[in-house]
């Protein structure tokens, strides 16, 4: 494995390979958001994780940016809460300056051009700018890699193909803010069900006109029992011995 | 995959490009607009990585835009082309000499304008700043069925009609040939009344794939 | 084949913390190795930043010293300007900014930070290598975390703090139960890491002040 250190070219080998997980380490994850009706919903699952040893069931993987704005995180843990907290300072500074909030247009445009300026220097993130703006619901999508889409429904980290098959399913924009958390609560726990990288606390937030709102935070462990109903199972005979 | 062509016809040129953006095997979003309207009589369609795509076109189009500002007449679209090359030159050359960054642009674009008195023109730069004045061509793993098409049916002096009919029958071949082909594609034209949209051909009608619900 | 020369080292070492309702444990190991050689069997991985926060190191033991001599300095000029010790949890948010300043070319070192809030109430802060960082009742960094923190979790598990409706998530132990608690993970580290052993040092933070005591482990 080579890392690249400010110019030098390093060779990793053994613990430092190790060393070097860590830093991109939370990268099985499930996080998604969707716009609908009433705004938007961001969930995400709660597990980080470094090879298969667990090295956190609870991470707070949805960043609270300011009241109007959050961040979902997935990719290197540090890099996301470093980079999200540096965002939440420049959207401060914008609003003392211009006296209005940014807006979820202008916050994730903020991100994406710092993380094209680091382009190939091995930052990892993949993640969300979910709001309320003076336009109404916004939604980004934002990666490491310079990327940025305006959607109305993302999912991203390893489970993002479990959830997407639950969220595209069960989605329809005209859905009741109780609705849309049950659906965003339902794609999370069957993608932490699917992918060993994710896992722990189901967390389901709701941003509206006046802000957002934490709506739900349910144990996986427990939802399985409300979700996956057991089937009765066989019961056991004794087998008789001709 | 992505799939950018364009061709020149009777007094217009046109650029089609899918509409995916696609990270391994998901499709994050089926509504990315790939062709930029660089300014009232020009085309830019790009296919490459997504950041370098939208960091690059709107830094030339953002270059256009100044230099009508400050000049007060438009480049022509032979100008736009060389300038764009220009810049994917020096941003190549300023690679070599980094050692870690890569690539700094890795995008192709079809150029599409129209100019007053010479008419329709269509360019063709890649990422290693090729530049190449066409009238047609096409870009990506749709190019090797776009091009082939076009050899066989395309003539000098096509009229929109024609060249529609030419490009739906090459978005319908994407579609039935190509394994990982898209399924949506947005058609936009370039003539003497400036550069629009012309439509969209979209197989997946969810809620994000119409441009008007995303309004 | 020679591997290249790296800046580099693991020096090994274990590191404990746990916060009670109104105190806060943090212990290590004082082994320091590398590869399979013992190099001293009394090195404190422990380090107090300020009045209410100390900090516990494993990993490359030159990076650790450079990062606690970073935060000291950082923590007097802090002084000089506020006349004040610095807070845990703003030592908690400077310790992650440091080391992501680092980023690219990181502090190896593994760190749990240990003190009390700003109610008196036991805290512990855990991190990675650059500078990711979270408030938990109780965590373990270094060699042997992964032996120890499954024995945290089944004596120590409490609600996570992300659940709503919120459940009360205070560690239920006493004081003098989190240091035999402590006392007893290592010594169980210690059979099974060969980095871990010699001795553990165990600090203990309350309202009357820092404590520090020493338990032998086994030295093989």
């Amino acid at each position: 494995m080579t890392i690249f250190v400010g110019g030098f070219v390093f060779q990793f080998d053994g613990f430092q390979k190790k060393a070097a997980e860590t830093m991109k380490h939370a990268h099985g994850t499930t996080t998604l958001a969707f716009i609908f009706k009433e705004g938007v919903i961001v969930a995400a699952d709660s597990r980080a994780s470094m090879g298969g040893y667990i090295s956190s069931q609870s991470v707070k993987k949805i960043i609270e940016i300011n009241p109007y704005m959050l961040g979902t995180m997935a990719g290197g843990a540090a890099d996301c809460q470093f980079w999200h907290r540096n965002l939440g300072i420049k959207c401060r500074l914008h609003e003392l300056a211009n006296k209005r909030r940014i807006s979820v247009t202008g916050a994730s445009k903020l991100l994406a051009n710092i993380l094209y300026s680091y382009r190939g220097m091995g930052l990892s993130i993949g993640t969300m700018i979910a709001g309320w703006d003076e336009t109404g619901p916004g939604l980004y999508y934002v990666d490491s890699e310079g990327g940025r889409l305006k959607g109305k429904r993302f999912s991203v980290g390893s489970g993002s193909p479990y959830a997407y098959g639950v969220l595209d399913d069960g989605y329809r924009f005209d859905m009741s803010v109780e609705e849309a958390a049950e659906l965003a609560r339902r794609a999370i726990y069957h993608a932490t069900f699917r992918d060993g990288a994710s896992g722990g606390v189901a967390s389901v937030y709701y941003v509206g006109p006046d802000g957002w709102k934490k709506l739900s935070g349910d144990d996986v462990g427990e939802l399985h029992y409300k979700y996956y109903p057991a089937v009765v199972e066989q019961e056991m005979a004794e087998v008789t011995i001709a | 995959m992505e799939c950018v062509f364009g061709l020149v016809g009777d007094g217009f040129a046109l650029v089609v490009a899918d509409t995916s953006a696609v990270h391994s095997i998901l499709v994050h979003k089926s509504n990315e607009d790939k062709i930029m309207i660089l300014d009232s009589h020009k085309l830019l369609g790009a296919s490459g990585e997504s950041g370098d795509r939208v960091q690059f076109t709107e830094y030339i189009q953002k270059n256009v835009h100044l230099y009508k500002f400050r000049n007060g007449i438009s480049l022509s679209t032979a100008a736009a082309a060389n300038f764009t090359r220009g810049e994917l030159a020096t941003a190549l050359r300023k690679a070599q000499r980094q050692v870690f960054v890569a690539n700094p642009y890795s995008v192709n674009l079809l150029l599409a304008g129209y100019d007053k008195d010479i008419g329709p023109s269509l360019y063709y730069i890649d990422y290693i700043a090729t530049l190449h004045k066409i009238d047609k061509g096409a870009f990506g793993y749709g190019s090797y069925f776009s091009l082939s098409m076009m050899d066989r049916h395309y003539h000098s002096g096509m009229s929109v009609e024609e060249a529609i009919n030419l490009v739906d029958k090459i978005i319908m071949e994407i579609r039935s040939r190509l394994v990982v082909a898209p399924p949506n594609f947005v058609i936009k034209i370039v003539d003497k009344d400036g550069a629009r949209e012309y439509a969209w051909r979209e197989s997946i009608k969810d809620v994000d794939a119409s441009p008007a619900a995303m309004a | 084949m020679g591997s290249r020369w790296s800046p580099y080292d693991n020096n090994g070492g274990t590191c404990v913390a746990i916060a009670g309702s109104d105190y806060c444990v943090i212990a290590a190991d004082t082994r320091m190795s590398t590869g399979y050689s013992i190099l001293t069997r009394d090195y404190s991985k422990i380090c107090k930043l300020a009045d209410k926060a100390v900090m516990a190191s494993s990993g490359f033991q030159a990076d650790v010293r450079a990062l606690q001599k970073n935060l000291a300095a950082k923590h007097l000029t802090y002084q000089h300007q506020h006349n004040k010790q610095m807070s845990c949890p703003a030592m908690a948010h400077l310790l992650s900014n440091t080391l992501y300043y680092k980023r690219f070319f990181p502090y190896y070192s593994f760190n749990v930070l240990g003190g009390l809030d700003n109610e008196g109430k036991g805290c512990v802060y855990t991190y990675d290598a650059v500078g990711s960082y979270e408030r938990v009742g109780y965590s373990t960094q270094g060699s042997g975390s992964s032996l120890i923190m499954p024995v945290l979790d089944n004596q120590l598990k409490s609600p996570s703090p992300l659940l709503l409706p919120a459940k009360d998530a205070v560690t239920p132990l006493s004081e003098s139960d989190a240091v035999d608690l402590v006392k007893d993970v290592f010594a169980s580290a210690t059979e099974r890491d060969i980095y871990t052993g010699d001795a553990v040092e165990i600090v203990v933070i309350n309202a009357g002040g820092i404590r520090r005591e020493s338990i032998d482990l086994r030295k093989d």
